[in-house]
């Protein structure tokens, strides 16, 4: 009785292994990676969203070289070490092409892995400049970087807010931190930074260090993070009676946060690309998309674009190898739903207008 | 700015010592560590954001915040001990006589029972409570202590008032204490061993229901994975005060607290945890047993 039970096992392992190995390879492969669970995952899901709506797009109208094309989703929780894995499982189901990660320290690691396995890889969201400085030739973003960022928040700080004392936090991440760097370093010594500092991810407490920060005084205050820990920072700010504006960046760029944060997030101010719907092919992905997912995110629309610029890629250089069709990418302007797109010789767009935009009546309003 | 981080601090610190009652009353007892018990934490946190929810759609919070909010704690602190003595039923009880590990592993799993099971039927996303009290307290010495603030300590002050009382001074308290001092014994003077048991686990419960509640009124957010955290803090807490000591629970709790906050706020936010462990093996060096807990000779 146990010799067959542990017969049967093995066979059992045996044919498991098998059905992995096996796969059809008569499709094309895209994978989309981001945050699609934890307190992030409205991020993920969203690109995950876009990504799925272009591909069935492509697919209806026949698929790309013939092909049917395979979404791959994967899910990086945020996480830098969970973005590696998610990276060698793509690479093993032979994927032509990833859209993602969303984090600039899911990126970073990932982006290695992806440009060893000649794999194209176009971020939607990642602003750390150090993505494309890697020297990686299938690397590429279609958003804006945090240098370009961190300045347009420094000079409207600057200009507009007149501060004369500016406290700076930042997540510890490489995007939170990254930014918090750059906008420092854009203030240059113009106005005095009374605090820097770092605080935790998920940390559900920051009354101490808001504590601290008022007892410095500042006129306003920066944050380079992500929605989850800016809605809990506006929030707690009012209860240790902390009433200076917060200045942010584009990981702040959800209605979410201002759901977390009720009334506490008026004023805030966060840098973002401009408003889309003024494009005609920006309407119809946002109709689109609100029609099969819901509310569009801020990022759906470059995940989609980023998506198409792959697919277009496929079909006009007819191949799946990553370097030809990196290559294709690199001196081809796109026109996206999000409109032009070209990008320069590291894999940046050539132009990232950020402004500045304001929380009002619980909307986010382009500063004018 | 002082008494602005003392009073974080102790609000922060009342959350920790309510949960980490739970553990030290199980460990009292069994000699377990539920580690089911930060789960139980978030049901009553997400029950709390449920019930609220219902009563405003009933218009319960329109007519009387106060009694809205007591009926929230109520119903979720009746829920959590449900959700506390059936976990003891199902979990603990089939393996009590077995090792000491088979309930320990038996407790991870039931944590990662509950918390799948919440993020199935809630969903991944976190809950958000919009504030629905002031954040303008009143004022002292120039720090701002919010209702919530208010709420959170008196509460908590009451409640572990009520429970030394209770475990020091009735019937049921008596026999919870001769029951952790040796079942066998109080099993054989005519205690019923496991319905004393089920006691404490429903009491625990609750008492994390009541910190789940309270926290998702402070900080707003309430997500699948809040026990994870929140159950290793307060189990440190129960640990730095002497776990089995209800006491010590409570000290451990508001050391804690104040220790991360005054970290936080004069040497670096980054490493208030690691802050905090560091003190947490300090007074484990001097005082293995923790602060007010007692050496016991014979139970290993």
């Amino acid at each position: 009785m146990k010799k067959i039970i542990s017969i049967s096992i093995i066979v059992m392992f045996i044919t498991m292994a098998s059905g992995c190995t096996h796969q059809d390879d008569n499709v094309i492969r895209i994978g989309a990676a981001g945050p699609m669970t934890g307190d992030q995952s409205k991020m993920g899901v969203d690109l995950r969203n876009a990504v799925e709506l272009a591909v069935a797009e492509w697919n209806e109208k026949g698929g790309v070289l013939g092909k049917k094309i395979v979404l791959l989703a994967g899910d990086d929780q945020a996480d830098p070490k969970q973005a590696v894995s998610i990276a060698n499982k793509f690479i093993d189901q032979k994927a032509v092409a990833v859209v993602g990660h969303w984090n600039s320290s899911c990126s970073l690691p990932a982006s290695k892995y992806y440009d060893d396995a000649n794999i194209v890889m176009i971020s939607p969201a990642t602003t750390n400049p150090r993505l494309t400085l890697q020297g990686f030739k299938r690397v590429f973003r279609v958003c804006g970087t945090d240098d370009q960022q961190g300045k347009v928040a420094a000079d409207f700080v600057l200009s507009r807010l007149h501060p004369r004392r500016v406290a700076i936090i930042h997540d510890k991440t490489a995007y939170g931190q990254g930014l918090a760097d750059y906008f420092k370093k854009a203030l240059g010594d113009k106005v005095q930074v009374v605090y820097y500092g770092g605080i935790i991810q998920r940390d559900p407490d920051y009354k101490a260090v808001l504590t601290t920060i008022k007892e410095k005084n500042p006129d306003v205050y920066f944050f380079g993070g992500i929605y989850p820990e800016a809605g809990r920072l506006v929030r707690q700010a009012k209860e240790v009676d902390l009433n200076i504006p917060m200045i942010t960046g584009d990981g702040v760029f959800d209605t979410t946060f201002i759901s977390l944060a009720g009334k506490s997030a008026e004023g805030t101010y966060v840098t973002f690309g401009k408003e889309p719907t003024g494009l005609s092919t920006a309407k119809t992905f946002i109709e689109k998309y609100r029609a099969k997912y819901g509310d569009p995110g801020p990022y759906s629309i470059y995940a989609y674009d980023a998506a198409n610029i792959i697919l277009s890629s496929i079909a006009e250089t007819k191949s799946t190898d990553g370097g030809k069709i990196a290559a294709y990418i690199s001196k081809t302007t796109f026109h996206g739903a999000f409109g032009d797109i070209a990008f320069d010789k590291n894999g940046d767009v050539t132009k990232a207008p950020y402004v500045i935009w304001q929380v009002k009546d619980g909307k986010f309003v382009e500063v004018p | 700015m002082f008494v602005q981080q003392l009073i974080n601090g102790l609000a922060l610190g009342a959350v920790y010592a309510l949960i980490a009652l739970g553990y030290t009353m199980v460990y009292g007892i069994l000699q377990l560590i539920n580690f089911a018990h930060g789960e139980v934490y978030m049901l009553g946190a997400y029950l709390g954001i449920i019930v609220l929810g219902v009563l405003t759609y009933w218009g319960v919070t329109a007519y009387s915040l106060p009694a809205a909010l007591l009926i929230t704690v109520l119903v979720s602190m009746a829920f959590c001990a449900a959700y506390g003595a059936v976990i003891e039923r199902v979990a603990y009880r089939p393996i009590r006589n077995a090792s000491k590990l088979a309930p320990l592993i038996s407790a991870v799993g039931m944590s990662i029972i509950l918390q799948n099971f919440v993020m199935l039927s809630q969903g991944k996303e976190y809950k958000n409570l919009p504030p629905l009290l002031p954040s303008e307290g009143f004022s002292l010495f120039g720090a701002n202590v919010s209702p919530v603030q208010m709420i959170i300590l008196s509460a908590s002050i009451l409640i572990m008032v009520g429970l030394q009382f209770f475990v020091a001074k009735t019937r049921l308290g008596k026999a919870m204490r001769a029951t952790s001092q040796d079942r066998v014994m109080a099993g054989l003077v005519g205690i019923n061993i496991n319905q004393v048991i089920s006691i404490t686990f429903m009491i625990g419960s609750s008492l994390a229901a009541v910190a789940g509640v309270m926290v998702t009124l402070y900080y707003g957010v309430a997500h699948f994975f809040m026990g994870y955290l929140a159950g290793i803090k307060a189990f440190t807490a129960a640990v730095l005060g002497g776990i089995g000591s209800i006491p010590g629970a409570m000290l451990g709790g508001f050391m804690l607290g104040l220790i991360e906050n005054f970290c936080a706020s004069y040497i670096s936010s980054v490493y208030k945890d690691a802050f905090a462990f560091l003190v947490l093996i300090i007074t484990l060096i001097i005082r293995p047993a923790g602060l007010l807990g007692q050496k016991s000779v014979d139970k290993v």
